[in-house]
């Protein structure tokens, strides 16, 4: 069964090089261009993504990082990937937050280093449903 | 892109007064308990002037006799133990009681201070309380009280005060005429009794007096709260300002780097393939465009750095041990991708040590030191990052040496100003920033580290990073590898 990916960037250039290198590798790629886009997808079941690629400043500079708190939430078992141009430097933001769970890419994307993280996270359990999904 | 509100980092809150009322500020618990503490050590004193006292009537009984000094009775005793029992109390109910509803450092200094009321009030009844200054310590009560608690408390501090010199005197006019006013001045040196309008004169004029006194210390103490309560304002909107000035740092870098990051994705695109094959020229013509914008990137991304190098300052919030040989190690690897393009070889010869310091700043430095041998290194070359540990002095040097173009003797004074940039170290790297380091001078001086540059031309260039104050131990106690 094809793996569906979400990825959320405001940069369209980002989002069609994105789409571009996940699509011919047989991948399902969602587009976002908003995290609230993103999170009001979420309400149908269809295509609810088996990984996230969320950036961070959206539409707020915090945006990829509630939208993460709130997929962790509903989909604690969904991975999430982190793309931004700010790298590392974002690290002080996510104070007080288990590093384990935080993959930060670095922009600009390599096709071959953002395709062996992409299948490293998606060798893990698919995601599961919570309770609360519409909240 | 919109800005909005970061809460992911929310500023810490540093001052200890309460937030509340002008009128209603009182200190916090913490303070509460240093000035209870203080309290004590001083009422300790005042017990070992008692004894003194004491011995002092028992040796020179006649001396005093003579200076109108009565012999006195039991109680400077009495107020010894009364005194050292309650230090005791206090002390047992501070340190080693839990904090409960009727045990708060509130509720403790309220003890004290009526307990020393109380017992101030018997010292004044029995050393005299018109014809001796004793009166005049209550009045050290009502300033503590206007210092320590709110205007409103303190005022019932004055109150109780005048309450209690009141039922002195008044308790001493019904005995007036049956015993002698004080005891302690002896009846000789009293130029006439005590007549029940003086006594009256006293009460009015020492209730005054404390009302007075209340009424100027407690209108000091809120005026100085008052400029407290400004400072902590102004504190808190510079740590406002600094969150906007790092949040708007943030969004320029951002703003700079996505669109030479949008055009540096679409040039890997096109390099691996993605865009159908690409003839050598043009994969050369992209590298050297991807090259360029990858240096700009970093000359961002530094910038930003630097901005947060400074405004974090020396953050002793930040600070704690930290592993060296671990830190050099993680810049290792990150940089060893550069330097084994070059085919430059990073030598490691490490006494591990535990330097005092901000983890992420320490690693900065070096990995600002590290990237800096790697670039001016010759190809082939080799690296050496040392450490000694020299005991007598409880330092530990870190070396990084490389064996590449140098430094001129011209140019050492200024390569840790910001943007310097020497011809040389131009011609050999165009892609220097001139922030790497003054990264390094910051963060050296945010962590109290010494540097040291050793350098010649055409031989290569040392830095050592002197780090004071070592420990070969975690904080946890564990054993270290060294």
């Amino acid at each position: 069964m094809t793996q569906r990916i979400a990825h959320v960037d405001d940069d369209p250039d980002i989002r069609d090089t994105v789409r571009q290198i996940l699509k011919k590798h047989g991948y399902e790629v969602d587009s976002y261009h908003t995290a609230n886009d993103f999170l009001n997808s979420l309400n149908d079941p269809a295509v609810i993504p088996d990984l996230a690629i969320l950036d961070v400043m959206v539409e707020s500079m915090d945006a990829g990082l509630n939208t993460y708190v709130e997929l962790h939430n509903r989909f604690p078992k969904m991975q999430a990937i982190f793309m931004t141009s700010l790298g590392d430097m974002i690290l002080p933001y996510f104070e007080n937050k288990s590093q384990e769970w935080i993959c930060i890419i670095e922009k600009p994307i390599e096709p071959s280093v953002l395709l062996s993280i992409v299948r490293e996270r998606l060798k893990t359990a698919k995601p599961e449903m919570s309770t609360s999904q519409d909240g | 892109m919109a800005t909005a509100d970061f809460s992911w980092s929310t500023p810490k809150q540093q001052f200890n007064l309460d937030g509340k009322k002008e009128g209603e500020q009182k200190l916090s618990d913490e303070i509460l308990r240093d000035n209870i503490r203080w309290f004590i050590i001083f009422r300790w004193a005042v017990i070992g002037a008692l004894i003194l006292f004491q011995i002092v009537a028992l040796i020179a009984s006649e001396e005093l006799t003579q200076l109108g000094i009565r012999e006195q009775q039991v109680w400077p005793l009495a107020i010894t133990v009364i005194l050292s029992a309650a230090n005791f109390a206090y002390i047992y109910a501070l340190d080693f009681c839990q904090p409960l509803k009727y045990n708060s450092p509130s509720i403790n200094i309220w003890l004290q201070i009526i307990v020393d009321l109380l017992c101030l009030s018997i010292v004044v009844h029995y050393v005299g309380s018109t014809a001796t200054p004793a009166p005049f310590f209550y009045i050290l009560h009502i300033a503590l009280a206007c210092i320590f608690f709110s205007a409103l408390e303190s005022l019932f501090v004055a109150i109780i005060v005048s309450a209690m010199y009141t039922i002195v005197l008044l308790v001493e006019n019904e005995m007036f005429y049956q015993v002698s006013q004080s005891i302690l001045i002896d009846p000789r040196f009293s130029n006439e009794s005590l007549q029940k309008g003086r006594v009256l004169v006293w009460m009015i004029a020492l209730d005054t007096l404390f009302f007075i006194v209340w009424y100027v210390v407690s209108r000091l103490t809120l005026v100085v709260r008052k400029h407290e309560q400004y400072l902590r304002d102004a504190y808190d909107q510079i740590n406002q300002a600094q969150i906007a000035k790092d949040q708007y740092a943030m969004l320029v870098t951002h703003q700079l780097k996505a669109p030479l990051d949008a055009i540096r994705s679409k040039i890997n695109l096109v390099k691996e393939g993605y865009c159908g094959e690409v003839s050598r020229e043009i994969e050369d013509v992209l590298t050297r465009i991807d090259k360029r914008g990858h240096n700009m990137s970093n000359l961002i991304l530094d910038v930003l750095r630097l901005e947060r190098l400074k405004t974090a300052g020396r953050n002793t919030n930040a600070m704690g041990y930290v592993d060296i040989s671990a830190t050099i190690n993680k810049c290792i690897d990150k940089l060893e991708p550069v330097a084994n393009a070059r085919n430059i070889k990073i030598k490691l010869s490490m006494q591990n040590f535990f330097a005092f310091g901000i983890p992420d700043q320490i690693e900065i430095l070096f990995e600002n030191i590290i990237a800096n041998a790697i670039t001016y290194s010759y190809d082939n070359a080799e690296i050496d990052i040392t450490s000694i540990i020299e005991l007598s002095g409880n330092l530990a040097i870190v070396t990084i040496a490389d064996h590449g173009i140098g430094i001129e003797a011209k140019d050492l004074p200024n390569i840790f100003d910001e943007y310097f940039y020497s011809p040389r170290a131009v011609m050999h790297n165009q892609s220097s920033s001139g922030i790497g380091l003054s990264l390094v001078k910051i963060a050296a001086a945010n962590n109290n580290l010494q540097l040291k540059v050793a350098s010649e031309p055409g031989l290569g260039t040392a830095f050592s990073a002197i780090f004071p104050n070592i420990q070969f131990i975690k904080e946890n106690h564990n054993e270290l590898t060294y």
